[in-house]
């Protein structure tokens, strides 16, 4: 699943935003071993190099293995079959290939000789053999299919990749970035620049969010995610995932440090309508989103010889900006929040997510249950309490009473045996609280499948997460200048107000009442003229 | 979004108390705020958004206040105060310091060890506010009658006669002045209609239980599951050119290949769950420009229509503008004539980089059967009434019942239909009833009314079997839904809808509904399923169990989803200020909202096994006479 794919070969649009109906070759896709196991795999068509299997690529998980082969061109969220795969002998093979396939060529019928008992999949098998011939030529053999083992392919979404992302540091999750392209509002054809890429899981799904269309020579701006990062490894790797995935034109990577140089595009401006800063010190890398020089409070930070070079915004100065920086600390939030109000942020506000998961579950409870995995053998209610109590207790009665008929017996005991008798006693209350009434367990389990019994719960997940980070949004209003304000006074011009708009007091309500029901009134009195006019026509 | 306030756009007001007024800011009409005063609507319009503005004092000769930006330095001023302190990371010792003496020796004072000043004073002096304010009601009356300086002057009155001022903490000190600033500061902001701040507005402040409590952490949640993005560019079907005696067989057929990027919808939430998802597909308001205001003015006219009589006053005084607004007129005339797919024409003219000054050509009118909706980048709502509930698309100046609606982008991408239609076309007469037919000479011959309505219905039937017939070709890119319908039972009906490897992803107020929809999926039941303890299934195809109509054990297919699970999250809000920062006392309560997620699978043909579980198989395969023994070992 790694090293970088060629770049002719990459499909036109990303799969993440358009993955078609089908799986293709050379593409990624996102197998599901089992319920929370993901792994990303990138297609590969048997002729390519592989690792020399006889089927091509092939995944092997602990649910069997896969070739690349069965895999491809088959709808998205299929089940697809383990197949049979000789793990074993491939490296002898590859010595023994010297020699030519004979190794192989012996190892296939044996396999299928195991098999020849097996229902239904003998027609495939028949059919796998009899390809057998002409695929060997081509050195790739048809996948067999297993007798057990599947997993499902599901196709490359941003909320997928993350919950299978193979580096698990710094990833922003699922509940955290959708709140925050939410309140950023990143829609398509936003520019939003995204400070610290780290895994890229928040870069995935800022991509997908400002897609509107690869940009195109008629039209060059489109929705585009401007990221860096500074850590050289991160950003090599990143590069690498976004070209295999292919959106290298959608995000625009740089790796860079922003605390000293900055955000613009060699020295143009992207033009950005919101800003994610995942950083260790966002408040150092502020005042360079400023939409004018900043005062000198931060001048230090800016480096020397800032004063030539003109001013370049990264906003867009068309529209107020959306940021939102994401830190852990709470010492971090302070500072960042104090020097967002100095460079004139306005509407500061700070959260945290809390998320949750839940899973459900049948809780089944009661005393005549079958010992099962779940099952909490103790009483269902007071009533089953009651009863069972109650059967002790008779039983208990009934020992203790002495029997006329087994007279012989008691006798037999005598004193001696009052022990005896006691632990006959307990081994009678004991038997009756065992659940071994079997008869009665049956009918109850028998009449309600498991997968209807017990009572319907949702409990969340063993471990939680309560704290990611704080996020500290905040917004930058348009520049405005007073030849702006003159320009919009002067197509604007106030004094010819008519309506009140919005609260009013006792006196202009009641006259703009006064007024509507005139209007209406008059409304009324046109419409029956106009119908008697009509009936009088129709009646002529 | 657009950068400055248009005419006639539905804005935000914020007002000092807190309180968020959302109206409609039509030119030359007076904004009234209540008790913060009024202002004229022109000194808004044209300014940018999130700017707080300042009520001004009425100039001598002037008949309403003018407006004055507060710079952010004059918003924070407090805070940079109280940053500025020697050390404020204890709070504020400078108000303090002065009172220090009064509460020497009070045994409930934190006092610092080192420094031996008091850090925080008990509140055991605490004293009803009222008892202490000097200034009668009649007096605060008069100030804030004539009161100058947007209501500063007030605060700075009331502080200055409040006796026990000196002996307030300095948290109360805050809390006062801050009390005493909501309530007669001046100053409102102006903030845009779009998603997040309506449904905050609508669910803090108006009526939650219309949007089903839906939070914007799960209006988030629920579109990034649902994998809503933008869906690809607008494809249209041909027109076919239909003569008005041609019948159905003129109706142009679906090309399922076309069929992309198309989301199914169940919206019981007035319509915001598919402003939020339009939002994030790109079509829920007209296109963003990048050119210069005269564009977006001229777009903003045409969103709005009705409002010719504002229109008309708001001043034009460039001729090129004007030229562009007349022309505009026309497309509205002729949709007066009886034509709404005169829209997809109007929605073209809009696709253009920029529709400039010079007349352009009308396109010749598309024939009665030309589809007006995009084949890709689609919304389609299945409605539960005869008329989908989609009101609050008002607030983007979209009109779902309006039938001659002026350019708008839903127009092309949002599909309604009712189940009925979806599920059983034939009984619903507006699908089932075949067009009308007429030769030309008998069409000129009737009235112009007659005639409209004529080919009014003759469109109405095409678009309704395209909706119909898309709609029911399936291979849909996702299904959301906030529905106060079981969900059990739309899932039943949209899950064999959906394409392989689609999200689903619903939203709940209340968790019950999906812990029911999870238990359908549940591996006990899956695993019974496949395992062949189903006898009903035994013989029954993919394709077949794809539509299953549902027992009562088995309501759903449990091999259609794949990953179900069920999630909630909350967003908790802080205060951050230097010393004080915790968050916040108090916050909504009511239903917490979770969503259920999971993906299409397509099952394998035929009976598939689970890697390790040989007991099992092997007890069955006792059963079974054709036994796998001889395998199981290896």
């Amino acid at each position: 699943m790694t090293g970088a794919m060629d770049p002719t070969t990459r499909p036109k649009v990303s799969p993440f935003l358009e993955p078609g109906p089908l799986t293709k070759v050379n593409s990624l896709a996102i197998l599901q071993l089992s319920r929370d196991n993901l792994q990303p795999v990138y297609l590969k068509s048997p002729a390519d190099e592989h690792d020399g299997y006889a089927e091509g690529a092939v995944v092997n998980t602990r649910y069997g293995s896969f070739p690349h082969s069965t895999m491809i061109g088959v709808p998205w969220g299929s089940q697809i079959r383990a197949s049979k795969v000789d793990t074993g002998s491939r490296g002898r093979k590859r010595k023994r290939q010297l020699d030519g396939d004979a190794g192989r060529d012996a190892a296939s019928p044996n396999e299928n000789e195991n098999d020849n008992d097996n229902g239904h999949e003998a027609e495939a098998e028949a059919e796998a053999r009899d390809t057998d011939g002409p695929a060997a030529s081509n050195g790739i053999k048809e996948a067999v299919a297993d007798t057990s083992g599947f997993i499902h392919i599901l196709p490359p979404i941003p909320e997928i990749w993350t919950m299978s992302l193979p580096h698990r540091t710094q990833v922003v999750y699922t509940p955290d970035y959708s709140y925050v392209l939410h309140r950023l509002r990143a829609r398509p054809g936003a520019v939003i620049i995204e400070a610290g890429a780290g895994s890229g899981s928040f870069t995935h799904a800022a991509a997908r969010a400002v897609y509107n269309g690869y940009p195109t020579a008629t039209c060059p701006r489109k929705g585009k995610v401007v990221s860096f990062e500074y850590h050289e490894q991160r950003y090599h790797k990143m590069s690498v995932e976004l070209s295999e995935h292919g959106l290298e034109e959608i995000v625009h990577l740089t790796h860079r440090d922003v605390y000293k140089d900055g955000f613009l595009l060699d020295g143009k401006s992207p033009e950005a309508d919101a800003i994610f800063l995942d950083l260790p010190a966002p408040w150092d890398a502020l005042h360079h989103l400023s939409r004018r020089r900043p005062a000198q409070a931060v001048a230090g930070a800016s480096s020397s010889g800032g004063d030539e070079v003109p001013w370049v915004s990264v906003l867009n100065r068309k529209r107020s900006a959306y940021i939102c920086t994401f830190s852990p600390c709470i010492e971090q939030v302070t500072k960042t929040v104090s020097a967002m109000r100095r460079l004139g942020w306005v509407d500061i506000e700070m959260v945290e997510i809390a998320h949750r998961k839940l899973h459900t579950a049948r809780d089944r409870v009661g005393l005549n249950l079958a010992i099962d995995r779940g099952v909490n053998n103790s009483a269902r209610d007071v009533d089953e309490a009651m009863a069972r109590l109650t059967e002790i207790e008779d039983r208990f009665r009934e020992h203790s009473r002495p029997k006329g008929g087994a007279g012989g017996s008691a006798a037999a005991g005598g004193d001696v045996d009052d022990m005896d008798e006691d632990d006959d006693d307990k081994a009678a209350v004991a038997a009756a609280e065992a659940p071994t009434d079997g008869d009665a367990s049956s009918p109850a389990s028998s009449s309600i499948p498991s997968w209807m019994d017990g009572r319907l719960v949702a409990r969340g997940e063993a471990e939680i997460k309560t704290h990611t980070s704080y996020l500290v949004f905040a917004v930058l209003p348009r520049e405005w200048t007073a030849e702006d304000e003159a320009a919009a006074a002067e197509k604007y011009p106030c004094g010819a107000e008519k309506k009140i708009v919005g609260s009013m007091d006792k006196a202009a309500r009641k006259k703009e009442r006064r007024e509507l029901l005139a209007a209406q009134q008059g409304n009324r009195k046109a419409r029956r003229k106009a119908r008697d006019e009509k009936m009088g026509e129709g009646a002529l | 979004m657009h950068s400055v306030v248009r005419p006639n756009a539905w804005v935000a007001v914020k007002l000092p108390s807190g309180i968020t007024r959302v109206l409609q800011v039509a030119p030359n009409t007076t904004i009234s705020l209540g008790k913060y005063g009024a202002f004229p609507a022109n000194l808004i319009l044209g300014r940018p958004y999130h700017l707080t503005f300042e009520l001004e004092d009425r100039r001598p000769g002037e008949t309403f206040s003018r407006l004055r930006v507060v710079p952010p330095s004059e918003l924070y001023a407090e805070v940079f105060a109280d940053e500025e302190a020697p050390s404020c990371s204890t709070p504020a010792p400078g108000t303090t310091e002065a009172v220090i003496t009064a509460a020497d020796g009070d045994e409930f004072s934190l006092v610092d060890a080192d420094s031996g000043k008091v850090v925080v004073r008990p509140n055991n002096e605490t004293i009803d506010d009222t008892a202490r304010q000097t200034l009668t009601q009649e007096e605060i009356e008069e100030l804030k009658r004539d009161g100058n300086n947007a209501g500063k002057d007030v605060i700075a009155r009331l502080l200055l006669s409040h006796t026990a001022l000196d002996q307030k903490t300095s948290f109360s000190l805050a809390k006062y002045k801050l009390l005493k600033t909501k309530k007669y500061i001046r100053r409102f902001q102006v903030l845009p209609i779009d998603v997040p701040n309506f449904s905050t507005w609508q669910l803090e402040e108006r009526d939650a239980s219309k949007i089903l409590d839906l939070r914007a952490e799960m209006m988030g949640l629920v579109g990034c599951w649902g994998n809503v993005h933008y869906g690809g560019e607008d494809v249209y079907l041909d027109d076919p050119k239909a003569t008005s005696e041609q019948g159905h067989e003129a109706c142009p057929t679906v090309q399922e290949e076309l069929l992309k990027g198309r989301w199914l919808v169940v919206d019981d939430t007035c319509g915001l769950l598919v402003a939020a998802l339009a939002e994030r597909m790109g079509v829920l308001s007209p296109e963003e420009t990048d050119s210069d205001d005269e564009a977006e003015v001229k777009s903003e006219d045409k969103a709005t229509d009705g409002a010719e009589t504002a229109k008309d006053s708001a001043p034009t005084d460039e001729n090129i503008k004007k030229e562009v607004v007349d022309d505009d007129e026309e497309p509205k005339e002729t949709t007066r004539q009886g034509s709404d797919t005169e829209m997809a024409d109007a929605q073209d003219e809009d696709q253009k980089p920029k529709a400039d000054a010079k007349p352009k050509h009308q396109s010749p009118r598309a024939s009665d059967f030309a589809i007006p909706f995009s084949q890709t980048n689609t919304i389609t709502v299945v409605h539960g009434a005869s008329q989908p509930n989609l009101s609050f698309l008002n607030y983007w100046g979209f009109d779902v019942t309006s039938p001659n609606h002026p350019p708008h982008p839903l127009l092309n991408h949002l599909l309604t239909l009712t189940w009925l239609q979806l599920l059983k076309p034939e009984l619903d007469t507006s699908y089932s009833t075949p067009p009308l037919t007429a030769s030309s000479e008998t069409l000129s011959s009737w009235k112009p009314s007659r005639r409209g309505n004529f080919h009014r219905k003759r469109r109405r039937y095409a678009r309704i079997h395209h909706i119909v017939d898309t709609a029911r070709a399936g291979n849909f890119s996702g299904l959301v839904c906030a529905s106060t319908m079981d969900p059990i039972s739309i899932m039943k009906h949209a899950l064999p809808l959906l394409a392989g490897g689609a999200p689903v992803s619903i939203y709940s107020p209340t968790i019950e509904p999906l812990t029911t929809l999870a238990d359908c999926f549940s591996v006990n039941r899956r695993t019974a399923w496949t395992s062949g303890a189903v006898p009903e299934i035994a013989d029954k195809s993919n394709e077949e169990l794809e539509h299953w109509v549902g027992t009562e054990q088995f309501p759903l297919n449990p091999t259609l989803l794949l990953g179900t699970s069920i999630q909630t999250s909350r967003a908790r809000r802080w205060q951050v200020l230097p010393g004080r920062t915790h968050p916040l006392m108090t916050e909504r309560g009511g239903s917490d909202g979770f969503i259920f997620t999971g993906w299409r699978a397509k099952p394998a043909e035929g009976k598939v096994a689970a890697k390790g579980k040989f007991k099992r198989r092997k007890l069955e395969d006792d059963s079974a006479p054709q036994s796998e023994a001889a395998e199981t070992p290896a």
